[in-house]
């Protein structure tokens, strides 16, 4: 069984683990201190799900590799904002309440120039 | 361009002139009424995808807003359905009961205020569990939230459903401390402490003076919270506890007989819940990983997942937190508790501060992860839950999962299952995951949701909270006394909603001039 595996059943509570084992911690801005621009938005809106333990990770890890959003490359801008807009598999859709339009541009154009192995501030 | 819903009475050209409404008090950036948009709060998990579109949606960024929001709706009787985060997965997304509804989004309202003296945090709707976690880790404040198994939605969001996490703070709607509120007439009030001017006890002190009335604006449409204050839990100095796993279905009983004095007594002062194996499968595996047959798993196929993830037919986590010392001398009270009852393993887990933590629900970490389970059909996925309250037996507990795993076998459902504590309550949550690409296997949801409802009213248990398509039937299981509790919440409803412009059928709750919507 992987490591993450045992993370996961560890934190639904159905089988034990040394701590030390555990999940990863999820990302947010404090883990970004540099980022900017789409970079920050991306991690304030969809790394939540497109992070490390998320959601997206996990299921997009079945079929596509690299699963980090961040590190795939080929993500064109108008595919990012439609997957966004419309929800995509098991994705659902993001409003425009919740994001703007200019704000999903921004998003958009930087998982556009991925890959981004190393983004800005992450913890190394 | 699509017909737009439209509520009973409206004309699109009505509603033309609303968004108009809307555009000018709000601004155009936050009035959203294209095609698109409607589809995007629509419910994901939609058992059935006819129902419950809305006409449109607005964001505003401040309760001067959501006032003038509140009052272009009593002017134009147009119904608004308020939403923190929208992320409610499983009950029914952003999506209004009533089709036709406007969406009024607060997810834009982000602030948060924090007194650290005290451990309470002042929050507005559109704070997500992520952000109020970044939040802390921002400005160095050692306390922990109580997150959901789904942590995108928004903090008090949850609580407003009584959504539930894992810590001794789990029971989130009762971290409430006090609200500010647009009535559906558009004036702002303040709860407890904060009806009386400039108090310093509003986040502390929950009552105030006279009648306290948090718990009314829970999961009902009597006002739209814009803020509201809860208490976090202190980082304690230690967390200890263990993982028990036990062999066989009928164990639930014991398992509950065993944990729920132990509850009471407050030696364990957290909510665990037991899970079944389905629990872990359907979150790490998909179906297809096990077997092709049709119908309810078997059990050669749940003996497999067993073995695969070296798990029971049942498991629980038990945690402990707080001071070191008393940690101890509580956890040797729950290891021989636990073991009298043969587990088929314990394995212990301990942490102190200053050590590296576990980032899991026990230490209040947010995760989306476990949403991973509606991939467990493959297609589109969903799940609802239905979750009825039981009493802390575990003789009618035992009987109850027997009821209901045999009504999943006959409708050929995989049973995930779960008892989650509380203090003198236990929650049966029985997920319903689907595959909404499978026609067939969606036919049969509605039944087998509705048989499932009958079977527990028949022996007095009533769900906590419900998917939108199911709360007018399970108002009706409220029914003591011809369903006085149903005709004070709509005498309450009609005085302070008199237009019925907000949330009409929330919780089976509707205002006279819908009251021909009621289903059942």
């Amino acid at each position: 069984m992987s490591r993450f595996a045992i993370a996961a059943l560890a934190a639904l509570g159905l089988a034990s683990v040394a701590m030390a084992q555990g999940m990863p911690k999820p990302t947010t801005l404090v883990d970004r201190p540099s980022a900017t621009g789409g970079e920050k938005l991306y991690v304030e809106h969809c790394a939540m799900c497109h992070g490390p333990n998320g959601m997206g990770t996990g299921l997009l890890g079945r079929r596509v590799q690299p699963a980090l959003l961040e590190q795939r490359s080929g993500l064109a801008a108008q595919y990012v904002i439609m997957a966004a807009r419309r929800g995509i598999g098991n994705m659902p859709p993001i409003t425009r309440g919740e994001v703007s339009d200019a704000d999903l541009k921004q998003i958009a154009d930087y998982l556009a120039a991925g890959p981004h192995p190393s983004p800005s501030g992450a913890a190394k | 361009m699509a017909d737009i819903p439209l509520p009973r009475g409206f004309t699109a050209a009505k509603m033309s002139q609303a968004q108009k409404a809307f555009e000018a008090a709000l601004g155009a950036d936050k009035v959203f009424f294209t095609d698109l948009d409607r589809t995007a709060y629509e419910d994901k998990f939609a058992i059935d995808d006819a129902r419950h579109h809305p006409a449109g949606a607005i964001a505003p960024t401040s309760v001067e807003e959501v006032q003038a929001a509140v009052k272009i709706a009593n002017q134009f009787r147009l119904p608004l359905w308020p939403i923190s985060r929208g992320k409610n997965l499983g009950y029914g997304t952003s999506a209004p009961e009533l089709a036709g509804s406007v969406v009024l989004d607060l997810s834009r309202m982000k602030r948060i205020e924090f007194d650290e003296a005290n451990g309470v945090v002042t929050l507005e709707p559109g704070v997500g569990f992520y952000d109020l976690y970044d939040y802390l880790q921002q400005h160095k404040l050692p306390f922990w939230l109580s997150t959901p198994g789904n942590s995108w939605g928004s903090v008090i969001g949850n609580a407003l459903d009584r959504g539930v996490g894992y810590t001794p703070y789990g029971e989130n709607t009762k971290n409430f401390c006090g609200m500010e509120v647009v009535l559906p007439t558009g004036e702002v009030v303040r709860t407890g402490m904060g009806a009386f001017s400039n108090a310093p006890t509003w986040g502390l002190y929950p009552f105030g003076f006279g009648p306290a009335w948090d718990q009314m604006f829970v999961q009902s449409n009597f006002g739209i919270v814009t803020k509201a204050n809860m208490w976090l839990m202190p980082e304690p100095e230690s967390l200890m506890g263990m993982d028990v796993e036990y062999d066989k279905p009928e164990d639930i009983k014991a398992m509950i007989d065993t944990i729920g004095p132990l509850r009471r007594e407050r030696v364990l002062q957290q909510s665990p819940s037991i899970g079944n194996w389905l629990r872990a499968a359907a979150v790490l595996t998909r179906r297809t990983d096990w077997t092709d047959k049709p119908g309810a798993l078997g059990d050669d196929v749940i003996d497999a997942i067993r073995k695969k993830f070296a798990i029971g037919w049942w498991g629980v986590s038990l945690r402990l937190y707080g001071r070191e010392g008393v940690n101890k001398a509580a956890y040797t009270i729950l290891e021989n508790a636990m073991n009298a009852i043969k587990p088929l393993s314990i394995k212990p887990t301990s942490w102190v501060k200053g050590q590296p933590m576990e980032y899991s629900g026990w230490t209040g970490t947010p995760m989306t992860f476990p949403m991973q389970n509606i991939n467990w059909y493959g297609g589109r996925g969903g799940h609802i839950g239905f979750s009825p309250l039981l009493p802390q037996d575990g003789t009618a507990a035992l009987a109850q999962f027997k009821r209901t795993y045999a009504r999943y076998k006959e409708y050929g459902m995989d049973y995930q299952g779960s008892f989650a504590f509380g203090e003198r309550h236990l929650i049966n949550v029985n997920a319903m995951i689907f595959n909404k690409d499978d026609p067939k296997m969606m036919s049969r949801i509605d039944p087998f949701f509705r048989q499932l409802v009958a079977d527990a009213k028949a022996q007095g248990y009533g769900e906590y909270r419900t998917h939108l398509d199911y709360m007018d039937l399970v108002a009706t299981t409220y029914d003591w006394n011809g369903g006085a509790l149903r005709k004070l919440n709509e005498k309450v409803k009609n005085a302070l909603d008199p237009n019925g412009i907000l949330a009409p059928g929330k919780s089976g709750i509707w205002p006279t001039n819908y009251a021909g919507e009621r289903k059942a």
